[in-house]
Parts: C-alpha cells; sequence; structure tokens
C-alpha cells in the first residue's frame, strides 16, 4: 500500500512538471506595444505542433528569449520549447550531423551557419524574407549579405535571420571620475590617444583591459582589432580582410594590430601591466573601474558588458559609455562594428518557418527590447519601450553609423576566427611580433583550403 | 512527457528486454531448436549448450562492436576522407597538413613532456606516501587526505588550480596562493636559500640519481646483454633507450643548475603564472600529479603490504639499513605493481584534455594531443585533421595499453 502510494504520489510530480503554463510577462493590450501584430499572429494556428529552439543563451537572456517565445506559443498554440548550450557551437554541428537537429537554431557566428548550409543542414528561408529584410532593417543591404549564404549545390540563398544585435564599438566609463578628474569624452581618435597619455602622465592607468574567457581566451582582442582596422582602412579592405582575398599578414593588418598594440601592450596604459592583459578574464576586466581609486578610467567593450558590473551599478549615471571615435584625420567617417544572432532553420517544419515570420512582427522585437540587453535595427519597432535610456543610446549608435560591419571574426572560417586568431592574439600581447602573429594566422587560414 | 517519466520507462524496457532476451533465447534453444526430448535428446543438449554461450554473449559482442570497433574504423576513414569536399578519399592528405602545423608539433612535444613528469613523480610520491604513512598512528588520516583529490572531477582540480595560480594586478591583493608566496620574497637570503639552493640541490640530487641508474643499466647491459641474457633482445633496447633519456636529463638537469643560478628574479612583482611558457605546462602538470598520487598511493601501499615479512625480518637480522629494505627489498618485489601503476598513469597522461582545455586551452604554449584534437573537431570544424590527430593518440596508447593488460595478467597469475 505504502508502495502505491509513493508511486503515486511520484507520478503526480511527474505531470505536474510538464503542465505548466506560459506566462506572458506583458498583458497583451497594454503598453506601448504593438499589439497589433500580436493579434494578427493569431491567424496562424499551430495547435499543439512542436517548435524546438536551439541557441547559445543560458541565464537571463535565456529568460529574456523564453518570454518573447512564449507570445508566439499563446498565440498560435504551438508547443515551443528552447534549449541553451554554452558550447552551442560544437554541439549545433553534432546534433546536424546525428539528425537530431531543433527547428530553429540561433548562430552567434553567421560563419558557423554559412558552414552549415553549405553541409546542407539548413533550409533556406521563405521567399520574400529577404526583400522584407531589405526594406525593414536599417542597413537591410548589409543584412541580407550577413545572412545569405552558398547551399551544397552552390545555390546562394537567404538561410539566416538577424534577430537581436550587439554593437561593440563601445568605450565605457564612469561619469564621476571623469568629472574628478576634468577628463572630457574624446570626439576622435587623435584625442582619445591624447586622453591616454594624458591619464597615464596624471599618473592613472587609462585602460583595463582583460582577454580572458575560458576556452575562448583572446577573443576580446579580435574586437580591437577590427575597431582599428574600420579606423584606419576603408570598409572595402575590411571585407576583403574578412575573406582573405588581402593577406592576414598584410600591412594594412598588421598596421590595425599595432594600433592595438600601442592601447594594449604599455605598461603604463594598462591596469597590471601589459602581461596580465591575456590572463585577465573579459568579466572581471571592468570591475577595474568601479574600484576607489580608479584602477583604470576607460573599458573598450560592447554592448552586453553591464551585466558584468557591480550589482546595483546603473547604467547611464554610475557608468556610461561613448562611441569609440574615430580618426579625425582619415574621413573613413563613423565606422561602427557589431554583431548579432542569426536564426536559421535547422528542421524544416510549418512552426519553424511560422517562427521565423513571427520575427518579423515589431512585437518580437518589442518584447526583448522591454527587458535587457536588445538592439535591433528593425525600423517598425516604437523605441518607446526599451527598458532604459542606455540602451536606446546604444541604438542611436547603430542608426548614427556610416559604416556598419559585422565582428570579422565571427564571419572568418572557425578556425581562424575562433583559433588561431585568438591565439594569435594572445601571443601577441605576450610580447611577440605582429609580422610573426599575423603570419602564423595566414598559414593556419591557408591550411584550411 | 515529462523527461522523468521517459527515463523511468526507458529503464523499464531495457532491464525487461534483457530479462526477457535471456528467458527466450533459453527457452527457444531448449524447446523449439534443440528440445531437450526425442531421439537425439542426448545429442540436442550438447548442441544447445555449444550454442548458449554465443547466444548469451551475443548482445554485448553487437554492443561493443557497435561502440568500440566501428568509432575506431569510422575514425580511421574519416582521417582520410575531406568532408567539405563531400567525404572524397584524399589519402593522407590530412596527415601532411596536420604534421605541417607547428600548434601540433608543439602537442607533441608538451605530451611527451607530460608522458615523462607526471607517471614518474605521481609513482614517486605515492610510493613515498604509502611507505611512510605504513608507518604512523596518523597514517590512514593522511592517506585518506592524499587520496581525496582522485575523488574531484579533473575540471574541478582545474578550477582550483587556477585559484592557485591567480593574478591580480600589482596594487590589488593577490588571491592566488602561489602569487602570495611570491611576493614573501624579496631577493634577501632566505630567498637566496629557498629559491636558489634547495632547488640546486634538489636537481643534483636528481641527476646523481640519474647518473646512478645509467651506470646500473650500462653495467646490467655490458655483463649480460651479450651473452646467456635471459632478457629479450628488445628488453635490451629498451633499456638503452632508457639509459639515454636518463643522460638527457642529467644534461639538462644540470644546465638549469647553471641557469638557476645565474637568472635575476622579478621580487616583488605578481606572476601570471599561466602565461610563462614551458613553466606552464609544468604547472599544469602538477594539477594531474596531485590528482594522481592519490591513485598510485592506495595500489603501492595495497602492494607493500604484500610483501612478505620472513623477508624483510631476514633483511634486518642481515643489519640492512631502512633505505637497503626499502630499495633493495621491498620495491624489486612490487616492481611489477610499480609497472602497472606507471602505465595506468601514462594513459591517463595521454588522454589529458579536461586540465589543459579549463586552465589555459592549449594557449601560451601548453597545447595537448587531445586539446588539439578537440581543437580541430569542434572549433575549427575540421574532422579530417581532427580524426588524424585521434588517430595518432590511439596510435600511441595503443603499446602501452597492450603492455599494461599483458602486465596486469603477470600479476593476476
Amino acid at each position: 500500500m505504502r508502495k502505491l502510494f509513493l508511486t503515486g504520489v511520484a507520478a503526480t510530480a511527474l505531470t505536474l512538471g510538464a503542465a505548466q503554463a506560459a506566462d506572458l510577462k506583458f498583458a497583451p493590450g497594454e503598453g506601448n506595444f504593438n499589439w497589433d501584430s500580436y493579434e494578427a499572429l493569431k491567424a496562424t494556428q499551430l495547435d499543439g505542433e512542436q517548435v524546438t529552439v536551439f541557441g547559445p543563451w543560458l541565464g537571463p537572456d535565456q529568460q529574456n528569449a523564453e518570454a518573447v517565445l512564449a507570445y508566439f506559443a499563446e498565440a498560435t498554440g504551438a508547443d515551443v520549447r528552447y534549449v541553451g548550450s554554452d558550447s552551442f557551437e560544437q554541439q549545433v554541428m553534432v546534433d546536424a550531423e546525428a539528425g537530431s537537429a531543433a527547428n530553429v537554431s540561433v548562430f552567434p557566428q553567421p560563419g558557423l551557419a554559412a558552414d552549415m548550409a553549405k553541409r546542407g543542414f539548413l533550409t533556406p528561408l521563405a521567399d520574400g524574407t529577404a526583400d522584407w529584410v531589405k526594406d525593414n532593417y536599417a542597413a537591410g543591404q548589409s543584412w541580407v549579405d550577413l545572412g545569405t549564404y552558398a547551399g551544397p549545390d552552390g545555390t546562394k540563398a537567404l538561410y539566416g535571420f538577424f534577430y537581436k544585435v550587439d554593437v561593440k564599438s563601445l568605450v565605457w566609463y564612469i561619469p564621476e571620475n571623469f568629472e574628478d578628474a576634468g577628463y572630457e569624452i574624446p570626439q576622435s581618435m587623435e584625442e582619445l590617444k591624447a586622453l591616454t597619455e594624458q591619464i597615464a602622465a596624471d599618473g592613472g592607468t587609462p585602460w583595463c583591459i582583460g582577454l580572458g574567457s575560458g576556452a575562448a581566451t583572446g577573443w576580446p582582442a579580435t574586437d580591437w582589432v577590427e575597431d582599428m582596422m574600420l579606423r584606419t582602412q576603408p570598409p572595402e579592405v575590411y571585407d576583403k580582410w574578412v575573406s582573405n582575398e588581402i593577406k592576414f599578414d598584410d600591412p594594412a593588418v598588421i598596421g590595425a594590430i599595432e594600433e592595438f598594440g600601442w592601447f594594449a601592450r604599455n605598461d603604463k596604459f594598462v591596469a597590471g601591466g601589459a602581461g596580465t592583459v591575456a590572463s585577465t578574464d573579459f568579466r572581471d576586466s571592468p570591475k577595474g573601474l568601479f574600484s576607489s581609486p580608479p584602477q583604470c578610467y576607460m573599458h573598450h567593450q560592447a554592448s552586453f558588458i553591464p551585466a558584468f558590473f557591480p550589482d546595483g551599478t546603473k547604467v547611464g549615471t554610475d557608468a556610461d559609455f561613448f562611441y569609440m571615435p574615430a580618426y579625425a584625420d582619415k574621413d573613413l567617417g563613423k565606422p561602427v562594428l557589431g554583431a548579432g544572432t542569426v536564426w536559421g532553420i535547422t528542421k524544416d517544419s510549418p512552426g519553424a518557418q511560422a517562427l521565423i515570420k513571427f520575427l518579423q512582427s515589431p512585437i518580437a522585437h518589442e518584447i526583448w527590447m522591454a527587458q535587457k540587453g536588445f538592439l535591433t535595427p528593425y525600423k517598425a519597432v516604437n523605441t518607446d519601450v526599451f527598458s532604459d535610456p542606455t540602451l536606446k543610446k546604444m541604438n542611436d549608435v547603430l542608426l548614427g553609423a556610416t559604416t556598419f560591419r559585422f565582428d570579422g571574426s565571427d564571419l572568418m572560417p572557425g578556425g581562424v576566427g575562433a583559433g588561431s586568431f585568438w591565439t594569435g592574439m594572445v601571443d601577441y600581447t605576450g610580447g611577440k611580433s605582429a609580422e610573426e602573429v599575423a603570419a602564423t594566422i595566414q598559414k593556419s587560414w591557408d591550411a584550411l583550403k | 512527457m515529462h523527461p522523468a517519466l521517459q527515463g523511468l520507462i526507458t529503464i523499464i524496457i531495457g532491464v525487461g528486454g534483457c530479462v526477457g532476451y535471456f528467458y527466450f533465447s533459453n527457452q527457444f534453444l531448449d524447446r523449439i531448436l534443440y528440445p531437450a526430448t526425442g531421439k537425439n535428446a542426448g545429442r540436442n543438449i550438447n548442441r544447445a549448450n555449444q550454442v548458449r554461450p554465443w547466444l548469451f554473449l551475443a548482445p554485448a559482442l553487437l554492443a561493443l562492436g557497435l561502440y568500440l570497433a566501428y568509432p575506431v574504423f569510422a575514425t580511421l576513414w574519416l582521417s582520410v576522407t575531406d568532408r567539405n569536399a563531400g567525404g572524397a578519399f584524399v589519402g593522407l592528405a590530412n596527415y601532411r597538413q596536420m604534421f605541417d602545423e607547428p600548434k601540433f608539433w608543439e602537442a607533441v612535444s608538451n605530451n611527451m613532456l607530460w608522458l615523462i613528469i607526471v607517471p614518474a613523480f605521481s609513482t614517486a610520491f605515492g610510493l613515498l606516501a604509502a611507505q611512510l604513512t605504513d608507518r604512523i598512528k596518523w597514517g590512514n588520516i593522511a592517506k585518506s587526505l592524499i587520496f581525496m583529490p582522485m575523488a574531484i572531477s579533473f575540471v574541478g582540480a582545474a578550477v582550483i588550480w587556477k585559484l592557485v595560480y591567480d593574478t591580480r594586478p600589482a596594487d590589488q591583493d593577490q588571491i592566488g596562493v602561489l602569487n602570495a608566496v611570491w611576493l614573501g620574497f624579496d631577493g634577501g637570503p632566505m630567498s637566496v636559500l629557498i629559491l636558489k639552493i634547495i632547488p640546486a640541490l634538489i636537481l643534483v640530487i636528481f641527476a646523481g640519481f640519474l647518473a646512478y641508474s645509467v651506470i646500473q643499466i650500462a653495467r646490467s647491459l655490458l655483463r649480460g646483454g651479450f651473452s646467456h641474457s635471459a632478457t629479450p633482445w628488445w628488453g635490451l633496447v629498451l633499456r638503452a633507450g632508457l639509459a639515454l633519456v636518463a643522460v638527457w636529463l642529467v644534461w639538462v638537469s644540470l644546465r638549469s643548475v647553471v641557469s638557476l643560478a645565474t637568472v635575476s628574479l622579478p621580487y616583488g612583482e605578481p606572476q601570471t603564472w599561466l602565461t610563462i611558457p614551458f613553466w606552464n605546462s609544468i604547472l599544469l602538470m602538477v594539477v594531474l600529479v596531485w590528482i594522481q598520487t592519490g591513485f598510485a598511493m592506495v595500489i603501492l601501499s595495497a602492494a607493500l603490504r604484500g610483501v612478505p615479512e620472513e623477508t624483510i625480518e631476514a633483511a634486518v637480522i642481515d643489519g640492512a639499513n631502512p633505505f637497503q629494505i626499502f630499495f633493495k627489498i621491498k620495491v624489486p618485489q612490487i616492481m611489477g605493481t610499480i609497472v602497472v601503476v606507471w602505465t595506468t598513469i601514462t594513459i591517463v597522461v595521454l588522454k589529458v584534455f579536461d586540465i589543459v582545455f579549463a586552465m589555459t586551452n592549449g594557449q601560451w604554449e601548453t597545447q595537448v594531443l587531445a586539446n588539439y584534437m578537440y581543437d580541430k573537431l569542434f572549433r575549427a570544424n575540421d574532422w579530417g585533421v581532427g580524426s588524424a590527430s585521434a588517430m595518432i593518440i590511439m596510435l600511441l596508447v595503443t603499446p602501452i595499453l597492450v603492455w599494461n593488460v599483458i602486465n596486469a595478467r603477470k600479476e593476476m597469475r
């Protein structure tokens, strides 16, 4: 009898776990959201159909993503499941090879999506999607280009839909520290360099730079080099660099690496000295801004970094950012470096198609905008829903760009962009010459062909 | 369906399936195929008994083939094909590409270092700990403390040691133990004693010990090598090889003594330990030695207890000192176990991945083969080269594995 009872309890517990209602974070009909687009969604009925989504987000981002997907589930009746992994890049390929891919996968790197498309693991998006992106996204054509890959038979098609964008060309600082020391926000790269020298001359340390990221150690330096590339060379050179039409050990690239070295390889410019750059974790690195007296005054990092600021930091007052300026005398406009996640269909189904369609509705963007850490180039959204004004300011950086380029290391083949480029940058900050490092990276690129 | 419920059902089907398989295959064999009745009853029983073991083994053989043999051949096939070209056969191109990469050779040479250092130190420390803890009252407590790291996963150990090696900028408090210790040195007499004289002494003793064993090997080679030796020719080759390695190590350690005397150490500056080439590999090895010492200690301690009291008593009566008893009576008697422990750790070392992955990911010249393979397979998505390096690791492991099995069987006899 007792056994029977326990079995019963266990069974009840199991079924209860499965039946959890999808909670909507913002009640439909309230606030500045485009609820029309949500109502329109109800025309698609997918009752009982399961749509699986596999992505790189864990923790708070996962909750945000699930909050967005809940609206899709609620409106269409589909059973949407999101699974996140911190080794997404490895897992997605294994799943695809094994034939157990999710319906929709969220790639943090277009390069990987291109690989998958070439091997035939991705389904081209519905006709007209490319036109939609071109018409509705700011700098639409560049997003279409970034999502267009060659299929297994070599024909190009739109495979990837960009949703959730990061801006990388940002320098973070503490307004109070700048005020106390009487520093101004630099308007050009010349001024930024002068400010760096000024801070060092005043006995402070201008920069906190950390490249440590566990198995991915080195990637923050690639952002620096890409930003420097866009500020010293025209965007066409950047594009050629990313596609290896100009070699990695070209003087243009070496110049950009050395521009980064100007900041990172000077013991006086970096908190802890140049030797600690490679081993400092990128998540710990910005904390130097907040210590008293400040260990450093500036930190170059993408829009996501406030997540690693000390608890209770109010972005906009306690900490703020400015646009990483371009050289005044180089006439290259206002280049902005960014990144984003690209959604692709890894296992076709009506549900997967409907989900991509859902991403084209303003509500899909606005729900996440109203939460945290989301920027979008979608022009039709109501930017009033941004939860804090900083994000709006970042979106302005995105919109104010004369040139937008995607994170180059994410576009390079994995073995370079997520391999030898990282290692090379670690070696460079460790003291190897830029020429030597660039030649090694080029060699690994050659080896891939 | 809830995953736990799915799991439960899977367990029921799995266990039930096994029981059912054995029951019904027995039934089939005894009732239908070779019934133990009628005029052929005797012959049928014999036949059924011949077939039965194979019938029972079949699922296991099938599973082993599927899970062990098939992957080996699949990897071999992948290593000679190019996935990007639709799986076309490319011969040894992947291997050639791999051999051209400096990172691969870095991994190989690092692996060699790991192979020399980790098993040697783990076994030596394990033996020392086993011998010392057998005598003292709180030996069991000491043993459990030494054994404890075995219970921690490699990644867990890596995280712990990463904190030990942690570095903060000079003007902050150090949270890494090693840097805290390092900053205690100031270049005074104590620093010279601890950082220069003592290591130099250790190196000289190490070199002396090696030189002694070289002489021993050389002597035994000269004495018994060419005549009626019981050892086969490959044993001689192995010994000669060991002697050469030892000579090289003597040279290396003597050279290190010289450089130790002349080097000027950066006192007062926190060091980023994991970025100093060569030494960072050593620091990673320390982690594995820390883990494996407990394993060596437990096995060797059991072996030491197996040494018959009579031989030791006889030695005591003959006037042997404790060192002679240990090195001339005990160690030779447990040599077989030492070899098994050594080779077992060697295999662990060849597969070492987690520690390097979690602490440096092969950067700053700490790459090892297993991590190189992972890099190629999953980061570069280069299945060809990744599989090729997997084959290299397997080639290196197989002889040691075979030798280990042979030795273990010898021990059991």
